[in-house]
């Protein structure tokens, strides 16, 4: 099944049009971010409001370098996640002593310091202006249409999967769960908390730092209001609403809430035409459906759409006895 | 001189504000022990809430004000019978989490009604500008401080002497302990709420009343979580003491920093007070420190 799903999504290009090929880029970049997230959120436990802004770091890395500095992408792609682990290791520092609400309010502090250093340090950053992300090109090939951004995001994609799906069995990955559900008890186990949680927002930051350097390229200009803290909030409900610490879930969660926000931006123009509705209808409803959802899953479905995914398959690998 | 002690008048009184908008979260962290993102929302939503009772409605000033009370008030039930009823008990970040939501689901709700991004509410306090000492300080300012002191008073007095203060207190000390004697705990859990969203909603509307409603309200209400880092988490008089320091150093600093390095250095500098209490003191000036057991 596998298989056959990786199939169709390598031909995508041959029967989706330009509208949907940018809408399965724009899902591909947003999984690799959230699956960094989920990482560090999902299984080491560390809640991270800020996740837009270490987005922005790996974005703009990768556009400063190959913009003004002339360097081939796949190093504009590299330094971007690593400078973006750096920023996160550091701004991750306070995890060492506090956690849970202490945390979150660190990482909406980091978000807020990076997005004003973006706006003010203009000489290099462009300001509010921002700065053009040359196309990407590796060895003589240059990535100029949508499909071939897409083969590209899928391939990273595909392989940021992988590492997230295997990392969860390795020591890293127990010692994450393991400070997650305790970390005092991880600590007393022999896990050195200091390494694995630092290791754990490198981690976390290096992958969105790659999301951020191909979203830069993709989109081809970057500017500060892409990683508006709105954005860090939507991360944290992308995977509450996939399902916490499955390498499943981000992806269930970014699916579900693109294609809802391509519904809703689909529809509420129509919507509102059609009945006059007031104004401000278009741009409150997806804040609103989208702040609601979050709401009903954890209240109905903290476990997210990937533990509905397991329940259905297993109902369905039991059928029809299902005792 | 002049400068520093306009500085100083303006942080002191908007730190007041920060002050009083940051008791909101105290209460309702240490009562219920979650903790409140959507505090910056709420007071967006209250500011114009207010807007529309006095400017849209057209009501007189006392009507307006007792109306955004009372909606304040139903706003706080609704978020804790609804929301948060069914997820206590749960881990801490889903707490949070579901907050966030809230946030996003009242800022939707504010765009929806109120499309407008920027409005004025009609002036509500006397227009000339009062000296002191050199400095020249707008009344505003100063009914802001006044009004944060006198509900301070007011608040102190309650948790002191009244019974549903002193059962609000006894909850934040041990929820079972209050349990049996008989006291409804989610019924405290509800009027902490309340009173959470009326301080936002006074907040809110002192706030508007200096700078106009503009989306920037919502920076007030994170303001006032660099304001309970440094108080501590649980501690009431740090949430009134932080508050005036946090004011000081936005405009000292923003004063006085921003020829030295970017503008907007002002709105950065609670942030990295954050960062730095993090860092230096996790459990802020007064707040209580956790010894964790296995």
């Amino acid at each position: 099944m596998l298989i056959v799903l990786l199939v169709v999504l390598s031909t995508g290009p041959l029967y989706w049009g330009n509208f949907w090929l940018g809408v399965a880029n724009l899902i591909g970049i947003t999984i690799i971010a959230a699956t960094g997230l989920n990482i560090l959120t999902g299984y080491c436990g560390q809640l991270s409001i800020g996740h837009a802004g270490f987005i922005a770091v790996g974005a703009y890395t990768s556009a400063i370098l190959t913009n003004r500095f002339e360097l081939p992408f796949l190093v504009g792609l590299i330094c971007a996640g690593l400078i973006a682990g750096f920023v996160g290791m550091l701004f991750g520092m306070p995890s060492l002593r506090v956690k849970g609400f202490y945390l979150a309010i660190s990482t909406i502090a980091a978000q807020f310091i990076i997005i004003w250093i973006i706006n003010q340090w203009a000489d290099v950053t462009g300001g509010y202006n921002g700065i053009v992300a040359p196309i990407a090109s590796i060895g003589g090939l240059q990535l100029k249409s949508q499909s071939s951004q897409y083969f590209l995001i899928l391939i990273i994609m595909v392989m940021v999967i992988f590492f997230a799906k295997n990392l969860a069995r390795t020591r890293i990955g127990r010692a994450f769960v393991a400070i997650r559900d305790n970390d005092l008890a991880a600590e007393v186990m022999g896990i050195n908390l200091f390494r694995y949680k630092l290791l754990a927002f490198f981690i976390g930051c290096f992958l969105a730092g790659i999301a951020g350097s191909l979203l830069a390229h993709w989109i081809g200009k970057v500017s500060p209001e892409h990683f508006s803290m709105t954005e860090s909030i939507l991360y944290v409900g992308i995977i509450i609403i996939g399902g916490l610490g499955s390498t499943t879930g981000p992806i269930f969660g970014v699916i579900f809430i693109r294609m809802l926000q391509q519904g809703i931006s689909f529809l509420s123009p129509v919507l509102e035409s059609t009945f006059a509705l007031p104004a401000g209808f278009t741009t409150g409803i997806g804040p609103m459906v989208f702040g609601l959802i979050i709401i009903l899953f954890l209240i109905l479905e903290p476990r997210g759409i990937s533990h509905r995914w397991q329940l259905f398959k297993a109902s369905y690998r039991l059928w029809p006895f299902s005792y | 001189m002049t400068e520093l002690l306009q500085f100083t008048v303006t942080g002191l009184t908007v730190g007041m504000v920060y002050s009083l908008i940051a008791l909101g979260f105290v209460l309702v962290w240490k009562s219920s022990g979650v903790a409140n993102l959507s505090l910056g929302q709420l007071v967006l939503l209250f500011a114009w809430f207010t807007y529309g009772m006095l400017v849209q409605a057209g009501l007189p000033l006392w009507l307006g004000f007792v109306l955004v009370i009372i909606f304040a008030i139903i706003i706080g039930w609704i978020i804790e019978r609804f929301i948060l009823r069914p997820l206590i008990a749960q881990p801490i970040l889903s707490l949070i989490a579901v907050t966030l939501g809230l946030a996003f689901f009242i800022e939707g709700a504010v765009n929806f009604i109120w499309p407008r991004s920027v409005a004025a509410l009609p002036r509500l306090f006397p227009r000339e500008p009062i000296n002191i000492g050199s400095a020249v300080v707008s009344q505003e300012y100063l009914w802001a401080a006044g009004i944060s002191l006198l509900l301070f008073g007011l608040l102190t007095l309650f948790f002191k002497y009244h019974k549903t203060g002193i059962a609000m207190r006894a909850t934040a000390d041990d929820q079972m302990a209050v349990q049996a004697c008989g006291i409804p705990v989610t019924r405290i859990f509800s009027r902490s709420w309340m009173f959470a969203c009326v301080v936002a909603a006074v907040g809110g509307v002192l706030m508007s009343s200096i700078g106009g409603i503009t989306h920037s309200l919502v920076h007030t209400g994170l303001k006032s979580f660099s304001v309970v880092i440094l108080g501590g988490l649980d501690s009431f008089l740090g949430a009134i003491i932080a508050g005036p320091i946090i004011g000081l150093a936005e405009n000292i600093g923003g004063g006085y920093l921003t020829p030295l390095t970017w503008p907007g250095i002002r709105e950065v500098i609670p942030f990295i007070i954050i960062i730095i209490v993090m860092l230096i003191k996790p459990f802020g000036l007064f707040g209580e420190e956790r010894i964790e057991r296995i």
